[in-house]
């Protein structure tokens, strides 16, 4: 059995929240791209999630071999991560992403995964944490003709079938599929493991396997981006707030009388 | 004939009998109708709305299309997808628009991977330029906006809980039975176990006090659930007490969890982050407690409260008690 995992490298979500949160985000002179060169760049959490994923299967004694993908900019030190928490292979796509667009990364992963002789499940994170799309599982499902289930909290093997509990806003629901398939993985499933630090060293002498758009018959054409990033800025947040003071006691009952005063109890 | 129309597609039908946020989504529809000069088109999959003829009058939708079928009711992914698919292929929509639901999130992108369409979630607004339409979305969890550029005949999926839909006056509207080739639409993912939470949600509620990590550990999540009891609403919660495993998922509240629009939203011991605020900047009253008088949540807030959460909600309890 096969199992692929697809990872994306992002700006540390909390970093770039903090910066927010602080006024301090800032557009570089592209109009497009976050400045702050000193918010790290790690794998997208969920992602992160949807390799523990993995790791549950194959902590469950499911036996496959795990290859984790992943095509943008230098992708190399993410895929060691990868390598060090338990992935057989590692395949790094580089390409620069402001050439291309959502369907040229599914169209990517797909034609990787498809000239590698295919897999029995393809885990995704849920979305990733810097653009929130979510579109790129959908996208390599429909490449592969495969059926996608998204938003898992739990994977469980069962001979060729999945079962897999998903997070609705009406409660968990359990769903089957059978292999081969797409799974989308959210942050329910729990934190991912650290991977040890000898499995650490061995990963720095992993090689990832390196192939282009041109080892993948992939030309301008199929890469042709629909979706291009133009602008981003960052929103204004109108504050009008009205601290109450005193103490505990007091500030209770005016809240309450301030609600409702304004109608809103 | 509604060639080149502005399309809003919805299927399966919620807890009132419309589709999930069906007001809201054709309140946005109107809108890039009006913005991008189109008519307006709502194509239901599945059973019909008895309002929806009403409805679609009070939204300006120029034609309601309607496809009934076996595998529309209640439709999977696979058969909607299939059906927007054959429907695309037969009317060339200029721009499709969903609610994203969490099915919507599923079937927006797999529609516009089989027709080689661009698609983008999380829209907030669109307008057109040149030949061209300029999609403004939410990204990095709401910290920041992006400006997509797309050409004609795209998917968009708008986050529509966080409108307030206005319904203007007009003719109901008959609708056009429209039909759709399901014949290769099969059903890939089996339901074996539904989800069964049939209570209050916090999509619906009105009154909604959300804890974060303020309040210092999972056992202090009762003084929430109290307050929220006393003063009849539901509690939420931030996505790091979440993945703390303080509470269940389903009351989290935020990009990732849910998107609410209460009259009144009552933050306790939440900073305030981007990701959670797209789950509750839309409420009408937004109260937020918190030790640090610099947390975000303050910018967002009508009242604060700057204080040890722990002293302030047992005073509170009361004091909504007591009303």
């Amino acid at each position: 059995m096969k199992i692929t995992v697809c990872v994306k490298e992002v700006m540390d979500p909390d970093a770039v929240n903090n910066y927010a949160v602080a006024g301090r985000l800032e557009i570089g002179p592209d109009g497009k791209t976050l400045t702050q060169t000193a918010i790290p760049k790690l794998m997208n959490g969920f992602d992160e999630q949807a390799i523990e994923a993995a790791l549950q299967l194959r902590d469950a004694g499911a036996d496959f071999t795990l290859t984790v993908v992943s095509a943008g900019p230098e992708p190399d030190k993410m895929l060691k991560h990868a390598a060090a928490l338990g992935a057989q292979e590692i395949v790094s796509i580089p390409v620069d992403p402001a050439q291309i667009d959502h369907h040229a990364v599914a169209t990517l992963l797909a034609a990787q995964i498809e000239n590698s002789g295919g897999a029995d499940l393809i885990l995704c994170g849920r979305q990733a944490s810097d653009d929130d799309q979510g579109v790129v599982p959908a996208l390599i499902a429909e490449r592969l003709g495969m059926p996608v289930v998204t938003v898992a909290r739990a994977v469980e093997l069962h001979g060729e079938k999945l079962r897999i509990t998903r997070v609705t806003p009406e409660g968990d629901e359990v769903v089957e599929v059978a292999c081969p398939a797409v799974v989308t993985i959210s942050n329910e499933i729990g934190d991912p493991r650290y991977p040890t630090a000898s499995a650490k060293v061995k990963a720095r002498r992993v090689k990832p396997t390196v192939t282009s758009p041109a080892d993948l018959n992939l030309g301008e054409a199929e890469l042709q981006p629909r979706v291009m990033l133009t602008r981003q800025f960052v929103p204004e947040v109108q504050g009008n707030c009205e601290f109450l003071q005193g103490e505990p006691a007091e500030v209770a009952n005016e809240l309450i009388q301030r609600l409702e005063a304004d109608s809103v109890l | 004939m509604s060639e080149n129309a502005i399309v809003v597609c919805t299927w399966s039908t919620g807890r009132d009998g419309l589709p999930e946020g069906a007001e809201e989504i054709l309140h946005i529809g109107r809108g890039v109708a009006g913005a991008l000069g189109k008519d307006l088109t709502w194509l239901v999959l599945g059973p019909l709305p008895q309002a929806a003829g009403e409805l679609a009058g009070k939204y300006g939708v120029a034609q309601l299309h309607h496809a009934e079928d076996p595998k529309l009711d209640p439709a999977g992914s696979d058969a909607c997808v299939e059906a927007i698919a054959a429907y695309w292929n037969e009317h060339s929509p200029a721009t499709l628009i969903v609610h994203q639901t969490g099915e919507a999130r599923v079937v927006a992108p797999r529609v516009a991977g089989r027709l080689g369409k661009a698609v983008v979630m999380n829209s907030i607004s669109v307008e057109a330029v040149d030949s061209n339409y300029q999609v403004t979305a939410s990204a990095y969890g709401g910290d920041t906006r992006v400006i997509y550029e797309v050409g004609g005949g795209s998917v968009l999926a708008f986050i529509a809980n966080a409108v307030v839909p206005e319904p203007g006056e007009g003719p109901a509207l008959t609708p056009e039975a429209i039909s759709l080739d399901l014949s290769n639409a099969e059903e890939r993912v089996q339901v074996v176990q539904e989800a069964s939470f049939d209570g209050p949600r916090l999509d619906d509620a009105e009154i909604i006090v959300s804890g974060g990590r303020g309040l210092g550990s999972a056992d202090n999540y009762k003084l929430i659930e109290e307050l929220a009891a006393a003063l009849g609403g539901l509690p939420g919660a931030s996505r790091p007490i979440v993945d703390e495993g303080w509470v269940d998922s389903s009351r989290q509240v935020g990009l990732t969890g849910r998107i609410t629009r209460p009259n009144l939203y009552i933050a306790v011991g939440i900073s305030g982050a981007s990701q959670h605020m797209a789950g509750c900047s839309a409420a009408g009253t937004i109260v937020a407690i918190n030790r640090d008088a610099d947390a975000a949540i303050f910018q967002y807030a009508r009242y604060g409260i700057q204080g040890d959460a722990l002293e302030i909600l047992p005073e509170l309890i009361r004091a909504a008690s007591s009303r």
